[in-house]
């Protein structure tokens, strides 16, 4: 598994589009600088969609790994730059 | 056979490009509000020009005859807006539910659900006369009894003015990008070879816009062969499905064939297909279901979008990617009216509460 440890983690399997993306940034605003999320998903889209839109909002893609089957776990750092 | 065959086979195709390219209509716009994404706007984009093209020169060369749909505007208008606000709860427009049903996503067959029962309902149903009532009262055609297109309301022949917009278009868009020229960053690990890139990983949007022209312009002269003169659609085709499965229509209305399986039906099922097949072999099928409150909730978004786009005479695919190359007035009203319907309804439920 991932040798960083996050902060939080939101488990978004199963929830549908785009409920992962909207989850995901509002968790991001209310975790404070250096803080991981992890966000476990199961959305193809979703998990291309959320690093980029995580990036826009100026925080730092540490990893997306790709778990089993559909699943995915996405490491975002809170840097909050803009 | 032959149409069952052929709509099958493009249906695969597009539903095969659809899954690997994300190519969601609702996403593309709702993405735009909701992270100032313009990602899968660009693939739609791309797909729409390039059917402009493919279009025009098949016209010209004789191959397909143009079949713009006509304006019913207050039909296009109310359609649009319904389908739209259910798109966003659906989680999905029509080419997005159906292609996530193969993926093995319950939201998205109980969406389906809802969608052709409503879509059945409308056609041939209790709620018919709403349909025929704004289709027929707010139809306007060319005075020689043509559909309305951006070319002809300049007295413009169309296959030109598709082929030349399409090329303007592509140029300015090119000329812009060149200039804001700036790294696009992909996560992951970058696939390792050709077949890694198509089967396992994710499509970029150009790829994907491109592809999903391509099905689009061949589309339209295999339907046309099969007897129906127009590219790709979905509404039609589910209510095609979902009529031919419930025989009991046949009994209640003895006088009236079981409905066969047409070109639109075929392609609808090999939509869920050739889904199912792409996310089989990139390991992405899996059986996923969300709480029962939202499988209610798409549900509701099916049934509503099977109302609006029976009444708009199209849904996204119907009117978006098809009718709007072909500069269909209606299309084009159809079209804008889906994506204000589906940004109002994202903004009341997510974006307000996001910024409570």
């Amino acid at each position: 598994m991932s040798e960083i440890t996050p902060t939080k983690t939101i488990d978004e399997r199963g929830k549908i589009c785009p409920y992962p993306d909207v989850d995901t940034m509002t968790t991001l605003k209310k975790m404070k600088k250096g803080e991981i999320l992890e966000v476990l998903i199961d959305y193809p889209l979703s998990v291309e969609r959320i690093p980029r839109s995580a990036q826009k909002n100026g925080h730092k893609v540490l990893k997306v790994e790709h778990m089993d089957g559909p699943n995915h776990s996405i490491l975002i750092e809170v840097l909050g730059l803009k | 056979m032959y149409p069952i065959l052929s709509g099958l086979l493009v249906g695969a195709l597009f539903g095969f490009a659809l899954q690997r390219g994300r190519f969601c209509m609702n996403s593309a716009f709702r993405d735009i509000i909701l992270g100032r994404d313009f990602t899968l706007f660009k693939a739609v984009s791309v797909a729409i020009l390039a059917e402009m093209i493919g279009f025009s020169i098949l016209a010209m060369t004789g191959v397909i005859t143009l079949a713009p749909k006509p304006l019913m505007w207050g039909a296009n208008l109310a359609g649009g807006l319904v389908f739209g606000i259910g798109m966003v709860l659906a989680g999905g427009c029509a080419s997005g539910i159906t292609y996530r049903a193969g993926e093995g996503m319950m939201g998205a067959v109980f969406a389906i659900l809802g969608f052709g029962l409503a879509a059945m309902t409308t056609a041939t149903g209790v709620l018919k006369p709403v349909m025929d009532f704004l289709q027929k009262n707010t139809k306007i055609m060319t005075a020689d009894n043509k559909p309305l297109t951006l070319a002809n309301i300049f007295g413009l022949d169309l296959k030109i003015v598709m082929l030349v917009l399409a090329i303007i278009i592509i140029v300015i868009w090119v000329v812009l990008a060149l200039r804001n020229r700036s790294a696009e960053q992909s996560f992951g690990e970058k696939p390792k070879s050709l077949g890694e890139a198509v089967f396992k990983k994710g499509w970029n949007w150009l790829s994907t816009g491109i592809v999903i022209g391509l099905i689009g312009i061949l589309s339209f002269p295999l339907s046309a062969a099969a007897g129906r003169n127009y590219p790709l659609g979905i509404t039609g085709g589910w209510t095609n499905i979902f009529q031919s499965l419930i025989k009991w229509q046949s009994m209640v209305e003895s006088q009236v064939k079981i409905t066969a399986l047409n070109w639109e039906g075929a392609e609808v099922a090999g939509i869920v297909l050739g889904a199912l097949i792409a996310a089989l072999i990139a390991g992405e099928f899996a059986i996923r279901a969300p709480e029962p409150k939202i499988l209610l909730q798409t549900f509701i978004g099916g049934l509503f979008m099977g109302f609006g786009a029976t009444v708009s005479s199209g849904c996204n695919i119907g009117h978006i990617l098809s009718g709007v190359p072909q500069l269909s007035l209606g299309s084009i009203l159809g079209g804008v009216s889906i994506v204000l319907g589906g940004w109002i309804m994202a903004y009341f439920l997510f974006i307000r509460p996001m910024n409570a």
